[in-house]
């Protein structure tokens, strides 16, 4: 389990913040997701197993731009 | 993007060199956002001066038959070049199914501009003007909406700029100046009046008053003196201080309290909780009813041109937005007013249970008091006083219980004696054997566990605790031979918050290892009537625990020994004790270890909580009467923008109104 900050571009709304939560939640691995549409930041808690790029992944399908990860 | 961004910019995060990416991004969107709005108004006030004249006025300052193809050439750039990456933004959601705000505005804006084209065949009514006005007021709502989001973080952006950048440092003789991430723990730092100082450290060399308000609200400065720790990123006043650097990088004070505020964004508050299930439900729920009310009109009433203005109407008006930040805004004007007084909310939580809480329990030591207790007095029958103190100082030395400092301090020794067998039994006392002679000093209960007769102390020791002191007995084998006499100031400002708390009708109880008489003496000092004395510390949290069934309680603690009653109270709030904060334990942690910041913080809670209420009432009301008016077709579907942009704006300017109430 690990704790992860994803610094997020693109939000406008809260729709936005919601739907990056619903895509994230949804990648295999990642038991909780949280985005702030204040800080333009997420916090997730996942399985070690977990990589960078499936993180991106699950922003960009969203439709927004992840550009910058910080590990605990 | 590549992955070696992603790469180096968190690297730069890890280094916390103040170059903190967060604001240049806030500009830019307000920036850009303000360029866009410039630009649209530019080609959109000639359509709304046509518009206006044409429509309202019924005076044609162009042919007709001009007219709409002037409109959909002033309303390409501003819907489709300005307001791009809204139009893009909204046909991915629609076309991946995650559907936003911008769905909504660009399937409006489409299908108004769609009808300016078609009018040319005869179809409809064309409503092109109408949506490049859409887009110039959804631009200009999110210019200013951006603008009042930025002012909600200031205080959180200050302190994140808070740091210092360099720092002097003493290389052999010579002193150099290095970036900040480059200091290293045990580096001397030279840090001359009106400077920053660069990271958490221990004075060596020098005097100086601190001011520390920034960290801990605290506006009177601190005196510093060789030994004394001093927090990074507080401003030296008046003499040079030479601090050796203890902490770096995310390790300091002001990273911790840094991360606490930041995480506290990334909770909820339970309120939102349907907020958030609404808004995401929110977007195609809308569509679908714009959908609905588009068939009904154009079925009912025939006119093809009316439904579709209507069904625009509904799309641009809905505002998940106003929910959606209802919450967010609201809890990030309060966490940064906390922060600015020293009180760090780290669960957005605590805010919503601070309103039920009914009781508020405190710790004694350390909470309500100084937690820097003194040896008031030494009594000693038979024995001579140094004698006895020597033998007690001897053994407490080796403990680390504030006691044991209180004591060792006052004797003062250049020699301590050997002790072997040391032990401390936790909560009574501690022993030992020096000189051959067991030796132990501890409190009552420890004494008569061992059966040791104190009785020719009793009426001293009463005398004590009428004084509040507590009490040390010191025997040797098997005989009492002195009493010590410990006093623990109380805090400045205890008596005041507690008057406050009870004054606001709170119920006040002190909790504490010590005995009944000198609790009873401290609490009634500062104005609490109930006491739970003789507690060890694990069953702080089962007392706790007895105390809910009678309603929320919040308990009050320093935070290194409360931790599990912290955690077991609705709301913690933990004392950050300088620079060794024990931050994991409590829901709000008080920067400064002060009891005004429990009654700041009690206030600052409800005062938010109640913002986010009046927000999430609002949001909600906007949206449950103007999605209907407008599908009664009440609402032009430029009016119906308006509406939607300021009810944004509304929330956002109402969450940033908080800084109005005093804390």
């Amino acid at each position: 389990m690990k704790k992860i900050k994803l610094l997020i571009h693109g939000m406008h709304c809260a729709s936005c913040a919601s739907n990056i939560e619903k895509s994230l939640k949804k990648t295999p691995g990642i038991k909780n997701a949280v985005v702030s549409l204040m800080t333009k930041k997420g916090f997730v808690e996942c399985d070690d197993s977990v990589k960078d790029e499936e993180l991106q992944k699950a922003v960009s399908r969203a439709g927004y731009k992840l550009v910058g990860i910080e590990g605990e | 993007m590549k992955m070696y961004d992603m790469k180096k910019m968190s690297h730069e995060e890890h280094g916390m060199n103040g170059h903190h990416h967060d604001e240049p991004v806030e500009d830019t969107e307000i920036k850009s956002w303000k360029k866009r709005t410039l630009w649209s108004w530019l080609f959109a006030i000639p359509i709304a001066i046509l518009m206006l004249s044409e429509r309202i006025l019924g005076v044609s300052l162009v042919p007709e038959n001009y007219l709409v193809m002037i409109f959909l050439v002033l309303g390409f750039p501003v819907v489709f070049l300005l307001g791009w990456e809204t139009i893009r933004g909204g046909i991915r959601g629609l076309l991946t199914f995650y559907f936003n705000m911008d769905s909504l505005i660009s399937l409006g804006t489409i299908v108004a501009y769609l009808t300016g084209i078609f009018s040319y065949f005869g179809f409809m009514a064309d409503y092109s003007g109408v949506s490049a006005m859409i887009m110039a007021f959804y631009t200009t709502g999110k210019y200013v909406e951006s603008i009042a989001r930025g002012r909600a973080s200031q205080e959180i952006k200050k302190l994140l700029e808070l740091g210092a950048k360099n720092a002097r440092i003493l290389k052999g003789k010579e002193e150099i100046e290095i970036p900040i991430s480059e200091i290293k723990i045990g580096d001397v730092m030279i840090v001359k009046p009106g400077e920053k100082i660069p990271t958490d450290g221990i004075v060596l060399k020098g005097a100086s008053s601190v001011d520390e308000s920034m960290i801990t609200g605290e506006s009177m400065p601190a005196e510093k003196n060789p030994k004394d720790k001093v927090i990074g990123a507080t401003i030296n006043q008046d003499g040079i201080l030479y601090i050796k650097a203890a902490k770096i990088g995310k390790d300091t004070f002001l990273a911790h309290i840094i991360k606490l505020v930041e995480e506290a964004q990334g909770t909820k508050v339970p309120i939102q909780e349907m907020a958030d299930k609404i808004t995401s439900i929110f977007v195609p729920s809308i569509l679908a009813i714009a959908l609905i009310t588009f068939a009904v009109w154009w079925y009912l009433g025939g006119d093809l041109s009316r439904a579709l203005g209507i069904g625009v109407a509904v799309l641009v008006i809905a505002c998940p937005c106003a929910l959606g930040l209802a919450t967010p805004t609201a809890l990030m004007v309060g966490s940064g007013m906390g922060a600015k007084n020293g009180i760090l909310i780290r669960k957005g939580e605590a805010i919503q249970t601070m309103k039920d809480v009914k009781t508020v329990v405190f710790d004694k030591t350390g909470t309500i008091t100084k937690g820097k207790p003194e040896v008031r007095e030494i009594y000693t029958k038979g024995k001579n006083k140094n004698y006895v103190l020597e033998l007690a100082a001897s053994l407490e030395k080796l403990s680390e219980h504030p006691i044991a400092h209180a004591i060792v301090q006052h004797a003062k020794l250049k020699r301590y004696k050997q002790v072997s067998g040391f032990k401390i039994i936790r909560g009574m006392g501690i022993e030992g054997t020096i000189g051959r002679k067991k030796i132990m000093v501890g409190n009552a209960a420890l004494m008569k566990e061992k059966n040791i007769s104190f009785k020719e102390f009793e009426e001293k020791i009463e005398g004590f605790e009428n004084f509040g002191y507590t009490t040390m007995i010191v025997s040797e084998n098997k005989d009492a031979i002195g009493v010590i006499g410990v006093a623990d100031a109380v805090k400045d400002d205890s008596i005041q918050a507690v008057t406050m708390l009870n004054r606001d009708g709170y119920k006040t109880i002190m909790i504490t290892g010590d005995n009944e008489r000198t609790a009873r003496t401290i609490a009634k000092e500062v104005g609490i009537s109930e006491v739970i004395a003789n507690i060890l510390p694990e069953d702080k949290a089962k007392k706790v625990e007895e105390l809910q069934k009678n309603g929320f309680v919040a308990f009050v603690g320093d935070g290194i020994n409360d931790a599990p009653a912290l955690k077991q109270s609705n709301v913690g709030i933990a004392m950050g004790t300088g620079t060794d904060i024990a931050i994991e334990s409590g829901d709000i942690v008080l920067a400064k270890g002060s009891l005004a910041g429990v009654v700041q913080a009690i206030n600052l809670s409800k005062a938010t909580f109640g913002k986010i209420k009046q927000n999430l009432f609002w949001a909600f009301a906007y949206n449950t009467i103007a999605i209907p008016v407008a599908m009664a077709g009440f609402l032009h579907p430029v009016i119906a923008e308006i509406a939607m942009a300021l009810s944004s704006i509304t929330v956002v300017t109402n969450a940033n109104l908080l800084r109005m109430k005093r804390i």
